[in-house]
Order: C-alpha cells, then structure tokens, then sequence
C-alpha cells in the first residue's frame, strides 16, 4: 500500500468519525445535547481567605430548582464539584448562572457562566474534519507542490475571515462602546492568592491573583479574581483602586479602562491586516501554480 | 458510638494486573513500533504503531463504558468526619498532601475509621487539626475514595459546627491501595515485554542494518550472493555490476547515486569503465560495461548529470499526466550518438515518459495517453 492508500486511510476513518459526531449532533443525542441545564443563582458569596488558593475560584453557594421535582438544591463549587465546568472567577449574591449535569445525575453537576449556554457537542467532528483536510492539502502539496499548500491553508482562512470581517467590526465598535460607557467604582484588593506547583523537573511556578472587591450602584457586591491589570499583584493586599464595570454585567470589569481603550482601538486594523496578509499568501499560491 | 467494620479497597486483583499488564504491552509496543518503523523507513510499522494504540484507547473506553455508567449513576453520601490524627509533609508546593485518620459518622449507618491522603493548601491547615469535626463525601459502595469537602453547604457547615463526634473504636481502613506497587510494576514489565517483542520481530532488519551502518557506502564484492537483510548491496562480474540500496536511503539522495556509481567503475580519478547502459530502477541501479575489445557505443558513467537525475525523476512523476505514479525507471544509453538519458513514469493512469540529454536537459516529452 503506497502514501495514497494510507491517506485514503486517514481520510475514511476521520471521515467516518465527522460524519457519526454530525450525525448525533443532528438527532439531539451528544453528551452536551443531553445534559440538563438549569437556571442557578448565587445565594451566598464567602470572600477567599487572603493567601489561599484559587482553585476552584470564588467560594459560592448556589441554588436552583430541580426541573422533574421542583425541589429547591444548594451546592457549591467544593473543587470537586462545578469546578470540571467554567471556573467562577466574578461573583456576586443574586448573580444567574448555568447549572449543568448529565441525565439522572444530578450530583455530578457543574457551573456554566451562560445560563442559556448549551453546546452541542460539535468539537469532536469538527477536530476529525480538521484533519481530513489537513491530511488532504498535505497529498496535495505533495503530488502537485507546495503552492497547494498555501492555498489550502491560507485560502479558507482568508475565505472565513472575510465571512467573519463584519461581525468582528460589529462586535470591536460594540466593545468600544461598552469600555466608553462603562461605570467606575472604587474597589478595594481583599486578599492576594498564592498558589506554588512544582513539575516533574522539580521547578515551580508560582500563580499570585489578588482578588477585587467592589460594589455596583445598584448595590451587588462584587467579588472576582484579577488576571491582569493590578501592578505588583504579590504586594496588592489592601490597595484601593478604581474598577470600571459594564452597567449590565459587573463579570466584564476591566482595571486597566484607558488601555483597553487604546487597545481596541487598533483591533480592527489588526484584523484586516491580518486578512490581507492571508488573502496574499493564498493569491501567491495560485499565482506559483 | 456505633461502629462497623468496612472493607478495605481490594488491592491489584489478578485481573487488574492482567489488565495493566496487556495495556503496557500494548503501549510498550506501540511505541517500539513507531520508533522501528522511522528507523528502517517502514511507513506499515509507523502507522501500525499509533493505529494500534487508538484501537486499544477506544476498545478500552468502551469495555470500561458500562461500569463507569454504573458507579457514576450513584450518588455520593455526605456525612460528617472527626480527625482523630494527621500527618504532613513538607514540600515546596502550596498543596501539602496530608494523611489523615478520620472517624466518619453517617446518618444512617455506623460509624466507622478511615485513613486517606488529600491535598490541602498550607493556608486550610489550621482547619484540619485533630479534633475538628468536618464534612466529607464518598460514594456509598467505594468508602476509600472518600474525600473531605473544601466547601460544604450552609446546612452542613452549621451541623459540622455543631457536632460533637467520639473517635471511633475499630480497624482503620487504609484508602490506599496496598498493591499499588504491584500493579506498576506489572505494567512497566508489559511496556519493557512489548518492546522487546516488536524489536525481536524485527531483529533481522535491524541488526543487519546495525551492521551495515558502519559502511554507508556500498562495498564492492565479487560475490554474486546478496544478502535480504544487507541494507546495500553491491554485486559485481565483468560485464555488470548492481547496486541495491535497503530501505532507509532512496537512490534520489544527494550524492546516492554518484558515489554507487563510482563504487562500480573504481573511483573518482583517472579513466573509469565504459558502461553501455546504465539503469536505475526504484532502490536498484544496474550498470552494463562495454566487454574489452567490442566497439560498441559506450559512455563513462561518471558523466551522468548526477544532480539534475531526481529534478528529472521528480518532472516525469508530475507533469506526464500519470495519476497515482507508482513506479519509475532511468535509463542512459549512447546508442544514438549522443548520451539519452529516458525516464519512464507508470501509474494507475497508464505510463510516459521523458528524454533528456547528457546535460540532463529535457529534449522531448512523451505523456501519458
């Protein structure tokens, strides 16, 4: 069997693979499909211990109705539980979130920051036609040369970034907006968390995330987890600050108002540059053919 | 208090061992498949080894599918936990695996004792000493996989703080298991076995090609025997010589075919064999040399146009129209005259074939039909 028969190989069980995933997807029965999705609420709110860890993100207590009984449940995301799903890192009491479990098992629940999120469990088809068509613009470079290379790559990327171009305009301006119509508010580090994980060399690593507290006009008090935009994070515990919040979901708070201003700014130049560039590559492509 | 006696985790039962034993093999000789493949340039064996591990992977999850549905579909028990003692140690990391010995105190059954091991971060240690009653949760019919909760509910963190619990009396049950050792070290031994059996496999090749390394180039040798193990081999009489070059090096190769060549008509320097037909087919190239005192249009091989032969080859496989190219043959000749050097292409979509001249530039085209 020549390079050709183990390709036809590659491409027939992928495509095998894509066409089962697609076929599930289509008649409701993947995993995400399935599960039960409810609607949570945030019912108490435990401020992180200053020095503790950010495992499991901000301690919650969650509450939401059973869809068969009706009962009312409280869990809480323990690190065993509702932490397999979205890590919860912008709490505050009242706030909705999604509870999420398999068919008849509710114990093995898990959080998600969209109450209306469902996915449909496309992610293992679509990786299986990614690469049956990978494995098709290899034969291709191969057989015919390596201008087929360019072309199937840097083609459809260019073909869904033009599909994609005004949707990512839309979303940058309504981003833009957003940041100039945010509101501020101080806000206040209230504990600085530190957790130190060595790996199998012996060297560790050391993750410091001060957590933010702030409270909206409307009076929720917010407690979240700062990835970026507090200097000095490991020295951070007390400092006050200013906290600009989107009015409609304090979760999309930024630190650093004036450079994500600048920022998104030069997003949409980016973007068309970067489509440009890959428009290019493809044209060169055919043009070498 | 109440107390029961709970089973102990079985340890590695002989089919756990048997189990990990057959996924080491599996693994062990995946792996030596792969890595024996890319060695002798087998693409069966590199793609026979990941094939045959994605198989197992997937025969395994399924095999596995309806006990984990089983232990998953039961609900876990919260109950409240005394620590009667706790051991550390100190490590670097900010989660300090810490062994506890717990009475664990159901609501509707006796009370019984528990060693575990968990992780607790240094700054949750003043809320695990001795003494301190918390929550903890583990499947009903698996008690060893009990875990302490890092955040029980309102309801169980007011019965925990109110709770008084007694240490119970009883045999520990130790969480962890016994035969851990055992079982890693059968399945180390499956890893080590299936290596071993795909390398015994495959000795031949490999040891020949062990051997043969050493001499890179081919070995001139008057013996007309060749060896299927040899890598290249080289056999000469008066009137022919061949050279056959074994997997893992392709007669395209830069300087490949030169240095055969030469290997054939003894050496770079001076006046070398004339040659009436040279023919180089796929990882075989057969030289044909002029008897003494024939006058027969001959040529010096060492005048082919080396370099431009796999630019040519490459040409013929992909412009000639063959579809799917499996096979191809050069063959150079004087008989015209001049030197013509012929590529011939064959495939599913039938042959063609090109001409070239001593310069190796390409003087007519003959496609595929």
């Amino acid at each position: 069997m020549g390079w050709h028969g183990y390709l036809a190989v590659w491409c027939g069980v992928l495509g095998a693979v894509a066409l089962v995933g697609y076929g599930r997807s289509l008649a409701g029965m993947t995993r995400a499909q399935r599960a039960v999705r409810v609607p949570g609420r945030i019912e108490q709110v435990r401020v992180p211990r200053n020095g503790g860890s950010r495992r499991g993100g901000i301690p919650v207590v969650v509450s939401y109705r059973e869809p068969s009984s009706g009962a009312r449940v409280v869990v809480t995301n323990d690190g065993e539980h509702g932490e397999q799903g979205e890590t919860i890192t912008a709490a505050w009491t009242g706030r909705e979130i999604g509870v999420c479990y398999p068919r008849g098992r509710p114990h093995d629940y898990r959080f998600t920051a969209d109450p209306q999120a469902g996915g449909r469990g496309l992610g293992l088809p679509n990786t299986a036609l990614f690469l049956l068509y990978a494995g098709l613009v290899v034969a291709a470079a191969v057989d015919r040369g390596w201008p087929w290379a360019l072309i199937g790559v840097c083609g459809p990327w260019a073909l869904v970034g033009v599909c994609y171009l005004p949707g990512n305009v839309r979303d940058t301006r309504h981003r833009r907006e957003r940041l100039a119509s945010m509101i501020a508010a101080e806000g206040r580090i209230v504990a600085v968390l530190r957790d130190v994980t060595t790996d199998a060399e012996g060297s560790t690593s050391t993750t410091v995330t001060p957590v933010v507290a702030f409270t909206t006009r409307e009076g929720a008090a917010v407690t979240a987890h700062c990835d970026a935009g507090v200097p000095d994070p490991a020295d951070s515990y007390g400092r006050h600050l200013t906290v600009h919040y989107p009015a409609d979901d304090p979760a999309g708070f930024v630190l650093d108002h004036a450079a994500q201003q600048r920022s998104v700014r030069s997003d949409i130049a980016v973007n068309v540059v970067f489509l440009v560039l890959v428009a290019a590559a493809a044209v060169t492509g055919v043009l070498l053919l | 208090m109440t107390t029961a006696t709970v089973a102990p985790p079985t340890g590695a039962a002989p089919l756990d061992l048997a189990r990990g034993f057959l996924t080491g093999g599996v693994i062990g000789a995946s792996l030596a498949a792969f890595v024996v493949g890319c060695t002798l340039g087998r693409v069966p064996l590199i793609v026979a080894g990941p094939a045959l591990l994605a198989a197992y992977a997937l025969l395994f999850r399924l095999a596995g599918a309806p006990r984990r549905a089983r232990e998953g579909a039961l609900a876990p028990l919260t109950a409240l936990a005394l620590i009667d003692g706790r051991e550390m140690r100190t490590v670097a990391e900010t989660d300090v695996p810490v062994r506890f010995d717990l009475t664990v105190a159901p609501d509707l059954a006796p009370a019984f004792r528990i060693r575990i091991t968990q992780d607790v971060h240094v700054s949750e240690l003043s809320n695990h000493r001795p003494g301190t009653v918390l929550v903890v949760r583990y499947p009903p019919d698996r008690p060893w996989l009990l875990r302490i909760v890092r955040r029980p509910t309102p309801e169980w963190e007011d019965r925990a703080a109110g709770a008084v619990l007694e240490p119970a009396s009883g045999p520990v049950v130790v969480a962890d298991r016994p035969d851990g050792c055992a079982w890693s070290l059968t399945t180390l031994l499956g890893v080590l076995l299936g290596a071993a059996a795909v390398v015994l496999l495959m000795r031949a090749e490999l040891f020949g090609r062990d051997t043969d390394t050493p001499a890179a180039r081919p070995v001139t040798s008057s013996s007309t025997s060749t060896s299927t193990f040899s890598v290249t081999a080289t056999v000469t009489s008066s009137t022919t010589g061949t050279v056959a070059f074994g997997p893992g090096r392709s007669v395209l190769d830069r300087g490949v075919l030169r240095e055969a060549v030469e290997s054939l008509t003894g050496g770079g320097g001076g006046d070398g064999r004339q040659a009436l037909t040279v023919v180089v087919r796929e990882q075989l190239l057969t030289v044909v040399f002029a008897p003494d005192g024939v006058s027969a249009p001959a040529f010096d091989p060492r005048s082919l146009p080396f370099d431009r032969v796999p630019a040519l080859v490459e040409e013929a496989r992909t412009t000639l129209g063959v579809d799917a190219p499996r096979t191809w043959q050069l063959s150079a000749e004087r008989l015209a005259g001049a030197l013509t050097i012929r590529i011939g292409v064959a495939g599913a979509g039938g042959s063609a074939s090109l001409e070239a001249d001593g310069l190796g530039t390409v003087v007519r085209r003959s496609p595929a039909r």
